[in-house]
């Protein structure tokens, strides 16, 4: 007969090598079963010990009974515990995230600048790419022969396309959203509040900073009444919120054949906060967009009464700013389309 | 510009510290392109040729730091003798509104370090004394001049006129031009011996051997001076400065300053006295000042004191009337004709960070966004969320990228490319989302999926198209293999795209789509007008070969038009439940879906309410040239349930018809 020492080591090893809850099933039986267990044999067997040897055996036989029914029943719990469910899924692998596109870093820009605007109660429009010489020009106080023309090298079609205007085919592709502010006031009347986003062309090299294509915004403000002060809180309230932070800005006395004052604004640089880095080229402000008083001239030019009506007019490159806001320094990587850059972006 | 301020002291007591003065540029509108040393390189505005001149800007700072001007105007002036120069000048064109000469006798050398090294500090390179006095003269007060050999003057004679049919001239530059009767030269009693306001002629050049010299200082008429600038491509110190506009009241003072300069450097001295041909004299341009006006446009009084102090600093006459002010403007001021300048100057030196900012009223209620905005926002959504990506590529091209994707005669050229590379607009999306698709693929992505919504250009209009173009695999996931993406998937963009508008459209073959595959190509039309196309690209460039490019354009403009005759309301929920049939037919594989379709609906009930593919299939047990489609058939009443007995008839006649109709096969009863 065994004795509780050595049965206490076999079943030590035996629990060590339940797997299955059917294996701590067969333990038990094989230490418990009321017919031939061994810890069963054990406690029988002391009916035929001496009396003395009688009260130590029952109490270690007794002992073990119990430990060994609770350890089968700890490991019978941890077996379930860990026992597969039925249709349980692998969470750890990757979802299926839906394929989707994102808009592109000049639209996502110009989307920003457009809601700015329509928050403010401007009129969204698009126009023409391709301009007559009247509306990109010369109703802009740029007669034939204007010097200011050379600001802007001009891409020219080899022959005229077709307009809504039988009368004014366009000739050349436009230099600037400006002639918008033209076609919008030749068919209203004041009080005009509006911006004109889209792409412009000048004959310029593609470099770093420059391609022959770029995407501009323009805006006109026409009323009584309307000055230079509600031009400086107009812009100063877009630059905030185009910025997310109320920034410094500075407006610049400057030129514009179509405005009169003219002005640049610009903000203080968000990297260097005014001190002067690289982004800023050390000035410690950052050009935003040219603006200025609506040129008598160009009131003229569409029939408005520049006595009665005064009115500003601004006009942004939308490149500049993405530079800026998706921290990159070649305006081309805007026209390479490399999925790289572009699934960066927010959706 | 490039300004020494040592200069600058000259005519202005400004402060020492170079950075404070230009700070003050800045603020008056000249923008600070670089500092260097002493030397501040200011952005001057084509409308200000006036501060192309040490003197002009020396104006502006001194109203900037409200200083006096030290202008010394006519301080010694070397009128030399009486009854001009010994050198007739006639004048017949109004290209040029004043010609003044004056003759010295010289001896060529360089000019003294004073004046050599002024002008390597304003970035002009010195040659002799004579060429350098010109120039400094030209950098200090902004009038350009020229220096004649007047020995090699024929004559000795000038003549201000038009060049002749055929005339050439070979400039200092060494270059032999051809010249046109629309440029004005001067010329002596034989020949052009200068491009007007340009550039001098060679053989007048002033030599080491020059002993006398004609000194001319004018003024041309800009738009004269910049069409003949533009003409021959030739910029220069003295073209910029006509065609912007110089100061008709300069040439004599300037010629002035030049012999005063001649003289003291020891270069020479005047031979003969100062002709001046000045046939038209400019008036005194006047303009009337509002106060009430300048606190109107700026939306902020100034103080007459201010007014009064800041205009005269800048050479404005002022004379007070009731309502402001009677400006005279002083002939340097090209640029200001009218109340809004003079306005713009008082701002800007009066301070526009000094104007309150406002909000204007808004008085009326705000329009609606154009349609093309509202739908270029609706199709690039809609388009991103399915999966495809957006991008933006430029709107011209090489004359043979475009040849594909248009007839000849629809291609737009550009009169004046930069480049070969941007000779024609786009007929077509698709020329670059393929070069975007290649970009992306050669950088190891490789499923690429691009739209554009954008331009594209014909002789008779500019339209606004959205295009796309499609490459790999529908997008791998390790639970399902990724299937490759074929026509469906172009197409099924071309039918959201136009639900989004309200618009079905049908597909049909069309020969004329010549840059897709044949076969693999449709014309995209709602009740007859064309909308579009989709199939697979003919052309890769640049796109691997194997990859198979599947690409759809459509024009939103169409889009538009039959939106706005549809109109959308939601049709009534059905109140009782339908019926579905599913039935696998065999037909040659040639024969259309669509024909199938058609024959279902034209011999069903009324109940019948949709037909759906759902299944094609070939291979095993579908005999060669056949295919196995299988239709889901909708049955629905409107007023009751309906019974597999009502249901059981409809389906039997159909599929007699289809039989009938293409020889179909009910599969698995073959």
């Amino acid at each position: 007969m065994a004795d509780p020492a050595s049965l206490r080591a076999a079943f030590a090893a035996a629990l060590a090598a339940c797997r299955t809850p059917n294996d701590v099933k067969q333990v038990r039986d094989q230490f418990l079963s009321r017919k031939h267990g061994s810890v069963t044999a054990l406690v029988k067997g002391i009916a035929s010990a001496t009396p003395d040897e009688r009260r130590t055996l029952g109490a270690a036989a007794n002992a073990l009974k119990q430990e060994i029914e609770q350890a089968l029943d700890a490991r019978e719990s941890e077996l379930a515990a860990s026992a597969p469910i039925a249709g349980a899924v692998d969470i750890t692998l990757p979802g299926r995230v839906p394929a989707i596109g994102r808009r592109h870093p000049l639209t996502q820009v110009r989307e920003r600048i457009e809601d700015i605007f329509a928050s403010m109660g401007y009129t969204i429009l698009e126009g023409p790419e391709l301009e007559d010489d009247w509306h990109n020009f010369e109703a802009l106080n740029m007669p034939p022969e204007h010097p200011a023309r050379d600001m802007q090298d001009t891409l020219y079609l080899a022959a005229p396309v077709g307009t809504a205007d039988p009368r004014r085919p366009a000739t050349l592709l436009r230099t600037h959203t400006s002639g918008m502010q033209i076609r919008y006031m030749e068919s209203h009347t004041p009080p005009v509040r509006i911006i004109a986003p889209g792409r412009v062309y000048r004959r310029d090299n593609s470099d770093a900073t420059h391609t022959p294509m770029f995407t501009q915004v323009e805006g006109l403000v026409v009323d009584e009444g309307i000055s230079l002060g509600d031009l400086k809180g107009t812009l100063n309230g877009f630059a905030e919120r185009l910025f997310d932070a109320k920034v410094k800005t500075r407006f610049r006395p400057s030129f514009f054949p179509y405005t009169e004052p003219s002005a640049e604004l610009d903000v203080e640089c968000q990297g260097c906060g005014g001190k002067g880095c690289g982004l800023c080229k050390h000035t410690g402000w950052i050009e935003v967009l040219g603006c200025g008083m609506v040129h008598p001239a160009v009131f003229e030019s569409v029939g408005y009464d520049p006595e009665k009506y005064t009115g500003f007019a601004f006009g942004m490159g939308i490149e500049r700013l993405a530079l800026r806001r998706y921290g990159i320094e070649d305006i081309r990587m805007f026209y390479e389309n490399d999925l790289r850059f572009l699934e960066q972006l927010a959706p | 510009m490039k300004l020494p301020v040592s200069w600058l002291k000259e005519f202005a007591a400004v402060p020492a510290d170079v950075a404070t003065v230009a700070a003050k540029f800045a603020g008056c509108g000249f923008a600070v392109d670089a500092i260097d040393g002493d030397v501040l390189d200011l952005d001057v505005t084509a409308n200000r040729p006036d501060c192309l001149s040490v003197l002009g800007l020396a104006r502006e700072a001194a109203t900037a730091f409200d200083l006096a001007l030290n202008d010394p105007a006519d301080a010694g002036a070397n009128t030399g003798a009486a009854g001009g120069a010994p050198i007739k000048v006639s004048l017949a064109d109004a290209g040029c509104g004043r010609y003044a000469l004056a003759v010295a006798d010289v001896k060529i050398g360089p000019a003294p370090a004073w004046i050599a090294d002024r002008l390597i500090a304003a970035g002009v390179r010195p040659i002799n004394n004579v060429v350098d006095i010109t120039n400094y003269v030209m950098l200090e007060l902004g009038q350009p001049m020229h220096a004649f050999d007047a020995a090699r003057l024929a004559g000795p004679e000038i003549h201000v006129r038009r060049a002749r049919a055929g005339e050439k001239l070979t400039t200092l530059d060494g270059v032999e031009r051809a010249l046109d009767e629309t440029m004005l030269v001067i010329a002596d009693r034989d020949r052009a011996v200068a491009l007007a306001g340009v550039m001098g002629g060679a053989t007048s050049e002033v030599s080491g051997g020059t002993t006398r010299i004609a000194l001319e200082s004018a003024w041309f008429r800009p738009q004269t001076v910049r069409a003949t600038s533009r003409k021959l491509g030739l910029k220069t110190e003295a073209s910029a400065r006509f065609e912007r506009g110089a100061d008709i009241s300069l040439p004599v003072r300037a010629l002035r300053r030049a012999l005063t300069l001649l003289q003291e450097s020891g270069a020479g001295t005047a031979s003969g006295g100062v002709t001046d041909v000045y046939p038209r004299p400019a008036e005194v341009k006047r303009v009337p000042l509002r106060r009430a006006r300048i606190a109107r446009l700026l939306g902020q009084a100034v103080p007459d004191a201010d007014v009064e102090r800041l205009l005269p600093r800048l050479g404005f006459g002022l004379t007070a009337t009731a309502a402001g002010w009677d400006v005279t403007v002083p002939s340097f001021r090209v640029d200001v004709a009218r109340e809004a300048d003079l306005i713009e100057e008082v701002g800007r030196h009066w301070g526009l960070d000094r104007i309150p900012a406002t909000f204007p009223e808004l008085r009326t209620m705000p329009g609606l966004p154009d349609a093309g905005v509202t739908d270029g926002r609706l199709v690039r959504r809609l388009l991103c969320g399915a999966g495809v990506q957006e991008a933006v590529t430029f709107t011209f091209m090489e004359a043979g990228w475009a040849a594909p994707f248009a007839p000849a005669d629809q291609i737009v050229p550009i009169a004046n490319p930069l480049s070969e590379k941007f000779a024609v607009l786009r007929p077509s999306l698709l020329p670059g989302l393929i070069d975007s698709v290649a970009y992306s693929r050669r950088r190891e992505s490789a499923d690429v999926r691009l739209f554009e919504v954008g331009a594209v250009f014909a002789p008779a209009a500019e339209g606004q198209h959205v295009g796309w173009a499609l490459v790999g695999s529908r997008g791998a996931h390790w639970s399902e293999s990724a299937g490759d993406l074929g026509f469906p998937d172009t197409r099924g963009l071309a039918e959201l795209v136009a639900s989004a508008f309200g618009v079905a459209v049908e597909f049909s073959p069309d020969d004329r789509l010549t840059w897709l595959v044949n076969g693999r190509r449709a014309r995209v039309s709602s009740g007859g007008l064309t909308l579009g196309w989709v199939g697979q690209s003919a052309v890769q460039r640049g796109v691997p070969d194997g990859d198979v490019i599947w690409a759809g354009e459509l024009d939103l403009l169409a889009l538009q038009t039959l939106r706005g005759a549809t109109t959308r309301a939601i049709v009534a929920l059905p109140r009782f439940p339908s019926i579905v049939r599913d039935l696998s037919i065999v037909v040659e594989d040639r024969l259309p879906a669509a024909d199938v379709r058609a024959t279902i609906r034209a011999n069903a009930p009324s109940t019948l309410v949709s037909v759906r593919e759902f299944d094609r299939y070939q291979g095993k047990g579908v005999a060669d040239g056949h295919v196995s489609l299988s239709m889901r058939l909708t049955f629905r009443d409107a007023e009751r349930t309906l019974t597999d007995a009502d249901v059981q008839p409809a389906v039997d006649a159909i599929v007699a018809a289809l039989a009938r109709a293409h020889g179909a096969v009910l599969r698995g009863k073959n």
